[in-house]
């Protein structure tokens, strides 16, 4: 595997509302591994995501991140969504009269390529995508979904899959998923692990785990593992912590393993 | 039997309780009056344009019928399958003697100084009739213009589905955008008799200056179904209307959908009063309200249970996307007897930081995520449409040009 830089974060300092949630986090994501980022509640684990995509209400005070050699922190969501930078939300508004299979199927990558070429515009014709689409639904056990407005009244666990399904349709280079396996059954975790192996075995995606769950990173064989805590990377280690973490829960295992 | 000649000049200054007064000795009658014409190869270019922007296709091979009136007293029809009946009311007037049994039945003549207009200076309308167990799948359409400036259009249109029949009608009412000061007045009255059906659609596209007065009323009998679908997504000088329905027969039905996005400095007060008089009728409210631009909009609902056993909602959703536009919603229930059960929801929001986000974050510009959003707000589907005419709303819907951003 090459070691390509594709996402560097520099010594990131992000604020919301004027309060200071990250205070200098560096962290170098290489083409196509596996990340987890880590940590107890409060910590700053979405603030990096969100910081990452650019939502206008998270502003990079000091620091830097560079997607590709090139800093991001001045481009739009959008630019940086057609750059090839895709979240996986972990509470996504709902958006009343717009049909989830109508709006995967504009925004997929495929239909976007087409539209381009068409002065920009999307044509979000369903026909027209139906294999990937019908697959896709079917594989993530979300037909009921198809033709229900986005996220309106979807359970925690269809939600993470309706996610994962657009972020998969995006077909980015850097996939950031925030805690794509909370609140799913046995079944679901396994079939949402499923996938995300699938997508590793690809070898195209960068990913970016925010999770507490050590079985999906196992099984993903994630390739490094950052704890944060209180808005700073405290841990920088792989997957063969996450069993004594597990056991220790993150105060203790800090506690033992300090890297301050 | 009432003479309504009498009671409408009782009424002719009667100020209407809601809506702005309009004075209606502005506007003047037609110079030169047309004549009834079945012949659709007079329709103008122009005037086909106007038809398709409300959803009005005259060439159109999916259709029961054909209604057109151009101003005042210029008039095509025709029924192409001759299943549904389609005259324009003077001459049905003429043709049927029980035609008065329902004329100013549904509507009083002397509720306000409009419904006087109409009936002391009648331009015409329509008269259109599904007859007993006739189901008529295909729409029949209907398109009322007013084309000249400074003018007043009268109108009156009469609806009657027999007994176990089906109809569904397309109303597109249209102006020239930028029309000199002109006024539309319009009764409807609804007859929907045991078991029918009926699906009325409407469409109004008006110039900014153009005043706007509709008066209608339906009445639904045992097991008949009203569903009544009413959008407007253009500029108008001022429009007001409220229409009623009464549910007089046992298990009748009725649903009421109103999608109004407004612009420029138009105002719009529309409301929706359903009347629930017997054992098992329900009743449903809903109005999608989108405030643009410096557009002033009064979403009104009422329910009225006056029969233990009836159940209706209300439902009025505004979104506001101007900090110059105003919105209000003005919820009413009342229940007359116990066993009633009514309920509303009103809600007034403006677009969602956190919603941009989420679309931007898919790859779609500030702006597509904002039109997605709005475009989806509008969205409703309404039960028992024909595709054809969900395609009419879905496209009316599409040409709105979403401004304000
Ligand atoms: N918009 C915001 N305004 C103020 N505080 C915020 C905002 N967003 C997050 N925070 C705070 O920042 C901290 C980190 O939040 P978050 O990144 O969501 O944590 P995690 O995902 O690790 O649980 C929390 O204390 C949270 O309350
Ligand atoms: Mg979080």
């Amino acid at each position: 595997m090459s070691s390509e830089k594709i996402l560097s974060l520099i010594d990131l300092h992000v604020n919301a509302d004027n309060t200071p949630i990250l205070k200098g986090i560096s962290i170098e994501f290489e083409k196509n591994r596996v990340y987890a980022i880590v940590g107890p509640n409060g910590s700053g684990k979405s603030t990096i995501a969100k910081a990452i995509m650019g939502f206008p209400d998270y502003k990079v005070t000091r620091g830097d991140i560079l997607y590709k050699g090139e800093s991001i922190i001045n481009k739009t969501i959008t630019e940086r969504a057609r750059m090839g930078i895709a979240l996986a939300f972990q509470n996504p508004p709902v958006i009343k009269g717009v049909k989830l299979d109508k709006f995967i199927c504009r925004i997929c990558r495929d239909c976007r390529r087409i539209s381009d070429n068409r002065s920009g515009r999307h044509l979000g014709e369903i026909d027209k995508c139906t294999p990937d689409l019908t697959e896709g639904f079917k594989k993530l056990l979300i037909e009921n979904l198809k033709n229900r407005d986005i996220n309106d009244g979807f359970s925690g666990g269809e939600i993470r899959r309706s996610e994962l399904f657009q972020v998969i349709s995006l077909k980015p280079e850097v996939m950031i998923l925030d805690e794509p396996d909370s609140g799913l059954d046995y079944d679901s975790l396994k079939l949402v692990g499923r996938t995300l192996k699938e997508i590793r075995n690809s070898g195209k995606t960068t990913m970016i785990i925010i999770t507490h769950s050590r079985y999906i990173l196992e099984y993903l064989e994630a390739d490094k593992v950052f704890i944060i805590e209180k808005g700073k990377k405290v841990f920088d280690g792989d997957k063969t912590i996450l069993p004594q973490l597990e056991e220790l829960g993150y105060k203790e295992f800090l506690n033992r393993n300090k890297l301050r | 039997m009432k003479n309504n000649k009498e009671l409408a000049i009782k009424a002719k200054d009667k100020k209407s309780p809601i809506g702005e007064d309009i004075d209606l000795d502005v506007f003047k009658s037609e110079d030169r009056k047309a004549s009834s014409k079945r012949s659709m190869e007079q329709i103008a270019a122009e005037e086909r344009r106007l038809m398709e922007n409300v959803g009005v296709n005259p060439d159109e091979k999916k259709t029961a019928g054909l209604y057109v009136q151009i101003d005042q007293s210029k008039v095509f029809y025709n029924s192409l399958n001759q299943k549904a009946e389609i005259l324009p009311i003077k001459d049905a007037i003429k043709k049927y003697e029980w035609l008065k049994d329902y004329y100013w039945n549904a509507v009083n003549v002397d509720t306000d100084k409009y419904t006087s207009a109409v009936e002391l200076e009648l331009h015409n309308g329509y008269f259109i009739r599904a007859g007993e167990g006739q189901k008529i799948r295909e729409p029949v359409q209907a398109c009322l213009m007013l084309k000249t400036g400074n003018i007043k259009q009268n109108i009156h249109n009469i609806i009657i589905v027999e007994e176990n029949a089906e109809l569904h009608l397309v109303t597109g009412c249209v102006s020239p955008s930028i029309l000199e000061p002109a006024l539309h007045l319009g009764i409807t009255e609804f007859y929907i008799k045991k078991n029918a059906k009926l699906t009325f659609t409407m469409i109004h596209r008006w110039g900014k200056r153009t005043l706007v007065r509709p008066r209608s009323a339906a009445i639904v009998e045992e097991g008949g179904v009203f569903i009544n679908n009413y959008i407007i997504l253009s500029d108008v000088g001022n429009l007001q209307t409220y229409p009623t329905v009464y549910l007089k027969g046992e298990n009748s039905k009725a649903e009421l959908y109103t999608v109004i996005y407004g612009t420029g400095k138009s105002i719009y007060d529309v409301g929706g009063r359903i009347i629930l008089e017997a054992e098992g009728t329900k009743g449903k409210v809903v109005s999608r309200t989108i405030g643009a631009d410096e557009s002033i909009i009064y979403a009104r609902g009422q329910l009225i249970g006056k029969h233990s056993g009836c159940r209706a909602h209300l439902e009025c959703n505004g979104l506001l996307l101007s900090d110059k536009s105003r919105l209000t919603a003005i919820p009413e229930l009342e229940a007359e007897t116990t066993g009633v059960e009514l309920s509303h929801e009103a809600t007034i929001g403006k677009i969602e930081q956190e919603q941009l986000t989420y679309l931007m974050s898919r790859g779609l510009s500030e702006e597509e995520a904002n039109s997605l959003i709005v475009r989806g707000f509008m969205t409703i589907n309404v039960p028992d449409l024909p595709a054809t005419l969900q395609k009419t709303v879905d496209d009316a819907i599409k040409l709105t040009k979403l401004t304000g951003f």
